[in-house]
C-alpha cells in the first residue's frame, strides 16, 4: 500500500486511483470493506453479502472515472452498494418469512394509543427478554419483511447511522422523504419487537 | 395548532426528534406527552428500536474475505 494512504482523504485516494494508482484504489477498498459488508448483510443476508461487496467494489472500480468529487466519495459508494444489494435481492426474489406491513401501533376511535404503557414499553426490552441468537434471527427477518423503500432508508439511517441528509443524497430523495420512510419502518419494527418481547409471536 | 392526540403526535415523532417542526407544533406535542403515560412509553421504545436492531445485526466481516476480494478485483483489472 502506498505510503500515506491511511491519512489520505477518500477523494484524494479516488483521484489517485483514477490516475491508475492501484494501491490507492485498494486503500479505499480496505477502508470501506467492513462498512459495505455490514450494510450488505443488513440489506440482503450474511450468505449474499460477500457477493454484494465484490459487486460493489467492481462497480466502483469501473465507474471511478465518473466520480468527479462533486459528491462525497462515501455517499457515492453507499449508493452503489445499496443498488448492488437491491440487484441481489431481485435476483433471489425470495418471499420474506414475515411481512411487517401490518405491524403498526393501534389507536382507538379518539386517536388514543390502545395498549397500556407497560405493553407499549416492552419493545425497548426486547434485548433483555429474548435470547441473543433468537433476536438476531428475528431482527434480520424483520428488516427483510419491510417494504423495499422503507428498508433502505431504515438501514442507512437507523442502523448504519448516516445522517438524514446523507441518506437523502444516497437515495436521491428529499430529507423529508427519508424521515417519512424511516419513521414508517421504525413504527413497524418497534411494533414487531413489542410483539416478540411480549411473547405474542 | 389543534390539540395533539396520541395518533397525531406519533405521526410527527420523527420530525419532532429531528427538529423539523415549528415551535408551536413542538410545544403542542410536548404538552400532550407530559400528561400521557402511553406516549411516554411509546416514545421510549421508539427511541430504543434502532439500537436494539443495530446491536442484534452487528456482524464482523469474515477473515479471508479481504484477501479474496482484493484478488477478485486484481483479476478484474487484468
Amino acid at each position: 500500500m502506498a505510503v500515506g494512504a491511511a491519512e489520505s482523504s477518500d477523494e484524494d485516494l479516488a483521484a489517485r486511483a483514477v490516475a491508475g494508482n492501484h494501491s490507492a484504489f485498494e486503500a479505499l477498498v480496505v477502508r470501506y470493506q467492513h462498512r459495505v459488508f455490514r450494510l450488505a448483510c443488513r440489506l440482503t443476508s450474511e450468505t449474499d453479502a460477500p457477493d454484494v461487496v465484490q459487486d460493489t467494489f467492481l462497480q466502483v472500480y469501473r465507474h471511478l472515472s465518473a466520480f468527479r468529487g462533486q459528491a462525497q466519495f462515501s455517499t457515492w459508494l453507499y449508493r452503489i452498494a445499496t443498488n448492488a444489494a437491491l440487484m441481489h435481492r431481485r435476483a433471489r426474489a425470495r418471499r420474506p418469512a414475515v411481512s411487517l406491513e401490518e405491524f403498526l401501533p393501534r389507536f382507538d376511535a379518539e386517536g388514543r394509543l390502545e395498549d397500556t404503557p407497560e405493553a407499549l414499553r416492552i419493545a425497548s426490552r426486547a434485548d433483555e427478554l429474548l435470547d441473543r441468537r433468537v433476536l438476531a434471527t428475528k431482527t434480520q427477518a424483520a428488516i427483510e419483511g419491510l417494504p423495499n423503500l422503507y428498508r433502505e432508508a431504515f438501514v442507512l439511517r437507523d442502523l448504519e447511522e448516516l445522517s438524514t441528509d446523507e441518506v437523502a443524497r444516497v437515495l436521491g430523495v428529499e430529507p423529508a422523504t427519508v424521515r417519512q420512510r424511516v419513521h414508517r419502518a421504525r413504527l413497524m419494527v418497534r411494533e414487531y419487537l413489542g410483539e416478540l418481547a411480549g411473547g405474542r409471536l | 395548532m389543534k390539540d395533539v392526540v396520541c395518533m397525531s403526535g406519533v405521526e410527527l415523532l420523527m420530525e419532532y426528534m429531528e427538529g423539523a417542526l415549528t415551535p408551536d407544533v413542538r410545544a403542542a406535542i410536548e404538552a400532550h406527552v407530559a400528561g400521557c403515560p402511553r406516549c411516554d412509553a411509546f416514545i421510549a421504545s421508539y427511541r430504543e428500536t434502532p439500537r436494539i436492531v443495530r446491536d442484534a445485526t452487528r456482524v464482523e466481516m469474515p477473515a479471508g474475505l479481504e484477501a479474496s476480494l482484493l484478488t477478485a478485483l486484481r483479476n478484474a483489472r487484468n
